[in-house]
């Protein structure tokens, strides 16, 4: 134990971390651990053991097709926001013109700006111009939500950049787009796949923009998430559930190896 | 250590930054223009947009135009209903920062201050949730919460003859806090962690030499010099708490609405698209008073010295 904490107000500290591990874990838990459950409701504690409701949800065709539109929205939602990201985020670190500071604070003023109200607004433009495809709209949506975190990891990967590596390149002959690709890119891929890992993240997840956008033919999977838990009472919400925690961790667990999720968050 | 450092070691120095480089400046710049072209269009338009349609009427065919009015805004005040809702809200929202401060403290000191080890696992468990879908965590509480023997803390609490029969939490503000501070509480770890890894040891350890007990050592240094993070947190939280639905939507039923609950039922159940576009602008208005203020304190450097 660290000479920082010693006496009662370690114990303090620990218990109170501990609690709050457990707080933290506790209704991830209890989901899974219902999933498996073999009993026509949810009940606790989780009798039985059964994989039934894993079968009865991969055979369900509304959450499947849920899951197909979630994955392909957030792929074109990545997409989207690495493309306007990353060269915005080159303006901002490599620019140097009036107003950077202002530019930079509206790039990033979706990340405070409620996102329930940021998808209103968005569906009373959509509306008015008379957009009805619900998959386009979505992903305007969720493209708006998700670049300000492309700005933020590739903004601080690329201050990390050694510029002289750059002027070696040139210096030898490269020219600027061969430069950016062999010389910049290696090192600030670990901040461009974190940036697009969390808008993939953030647009799979996204329900306050979503909900209003899209509509009864296009749901994608919170939406789908949300009615079956006010509609079903059997195990298969928290079969669905399960599936979607393990896909996140995958995420998380390949975030902490690209970049490592202390850096990757407190940017 | 941190990125701040790195950068310093890394980065050139300024001079040379500025000097004879490759790069253009102004084409650099023009880089920002797709991203500035789609957000000004599909984000800052809509908000001009929005605000105007809360201070236009709505005739009966659902078109919104003039004369301007207030009216909704009155509305919000005036009508009792709503204005528990909006006091519902920033008292949700304040009770879950105050709580998710004080449990987070301790946890952002010993993620900061222990071994890697230790330090990494903390760091799993705080994050990992976050990227768990919402309506999940909310779904999770919900079966944790239930009002009745079936719920798991009622379970618990009835196994262990704390109490003699179900208490009721479900359906009320308290599980709508208790979500909120599960959903939003890495919002308040991290920026406290970042700030405390940053204090220099030698002054908490001066103290400690000087013969300041723990308390006095965490009161009198760390606390004033984690203020910037506990500001940031603070904020976060409280207007992500504000601006939420999910949660509330999940676990306060019908008596904990909030603003954000609100606006979904006036517009996708009563139509009433000036009224809701009235409390989407005020529920704006409440999130950029708190962020503005903080960003005062911690811009005026109010809160990096000890007092």
């Amino acid at each position: 134990m660290d000479e920082h904490f010693s006496g009662f107000g370690a114990y303090v500290l620990y218990a109170i971390t501990t609690a709050m591990m457990i707080f933290i874990m506790a209704p991830l838990l209890l989901v899974m651990a219902v999933s498996v459950s073999d009993s026509y409701f949810v009940t606790f504690p989780p009798q039985g053991f059964t994989l039934k409701w894993y079968f009865k949800v991969l055979g369900d065709r509304d959450f499947l097709e849920a899951m197909r539109l979630s994955i392909l929205l957030a792929l074109g939602t990545t997409a989207g926001s690495l493309l306007l990201g990353v060269p915005a985020s080159f303006a901002l670190v490599r620019g140097n013109f009036f107003g950077l500071a202002a530019i930079k604070g509206f790039l990033l003023s979706p990340l405070i700006f409620p996102a329930l109200v940021t998808g209103l607004a968005l569906l009373q433009v959509l509306t008015k111009l008379g957009s009805q495809d619900a998959r386009l709209n979505l992903l305007i949506g969720h493209i708006v939500v998700t670049s300000p975190y492309v700005i933020r990891t590739v903004v601080t990967s690329l201050q990390l950049v050694d510029e002289n590596l750059e002027d070696a390149a040139r210096t030898l002959g490269a020219n600027r787009l061969w430069t950016f690709w062999r010389v910049t890119l290696p090192q600030i891929a670990s901040g461009v796949a974190a940036g697009g890992l969390f808008a993939f993240m953030v647009s799979f997840d996204n329900y306050p923009v979503t909900m209003w956008l899209a509509n009864s033919e296009y749901s994608p999977v919170p939406l789908v998430l949300m009615r079956q838990l006010v509609n079903v009472f059997d195990p298969s919400v928290p079969a669905m559930s399960t599936i979607i925690i393990l896909m996140a961790m995958v995420g998380v667990l390949l975030l902490e190896k690209l970049v490592g999720l202390r850096r990757a968050l407190a940017a | 250590m941190t990125s701040d450092d790195a950068v310093a070691v890394v980065g050139a120095p300024p001079e040379t930054r500025q000097g004879s480089r490759w790069r253009l400046n102004l084409p650099a710049g023009l880089l920002a223009l797709p991203m500035l072209a789609f957000l000004a269009y599909f984000f800052f338009y809509p908000a001009i947009r929005l605000l105007f349609s809360s201070i236009q009427t709505q005739n009966s065919q659902g078109i919104i135009g003039p004369p301007f009015t207030l009216a909704h805004y009155a509305r919000l005040i005036d009508v009792e209903l709503y204005a528990r809702v909006f006091w519902t809200t920033l008292r949700i929202s304040l009770i879950t920062s105050a709580l998710a401060t004080l449990l987070a403290y301790p946890v952002a000191l010993v993620m900061v201050k222990s071994r890697p080890l230790v330090t990494r696992i903390i760091t799993l468990i705080v994050i990992a949730p976050l990227v768990v879908s919402v309506v999940v965590r909310g779904y999770g509480w919900q079966l944790i919460l239930a009002n009745g023997p079936k719920g798991m803390l009622n379970w618990i609490l009835m196994t262990l003859h704390i109490v003699d029969g179900p208490v009721s939490v479900l359906y009320t503000e308290k599980a709508v806090v208790i979500g909120s501070l599960h959903v939003f509480f890495p919002m308040m770890v991290l920026p406290l962690a970042s700030a405390l890894g940053k204090i220099d040891r030698n002054l908490e350890d001066a103290a400690r030499v000087l013969g300041a007990p723990w308390w006095k050592v965490f009161l009198r240094v760390t606390l004033p010099l984690s203020m910037p993070g506990f500001v940031a947190g603070f904020t976060l939280v409280f207007s992500l708490t504000a601006g939420s639905f999910v949660i509330p939507a999940i676990l306060g039923g019908a008596s904990a609405i909030m603003l954000g609950n609100l606006i979904e039922q006036q517009i996708f159940v009563v139509y009433d698209w000036p009224f809701g576009a009235a409390i989407a602008v005020v529920l704006v208005g409440v999130v950029f008073a708190v962020n503005g203020f903080s960003m005062w304190l911690l811009e005026g450097r109010r809160l990096r010295r000890p007092s």
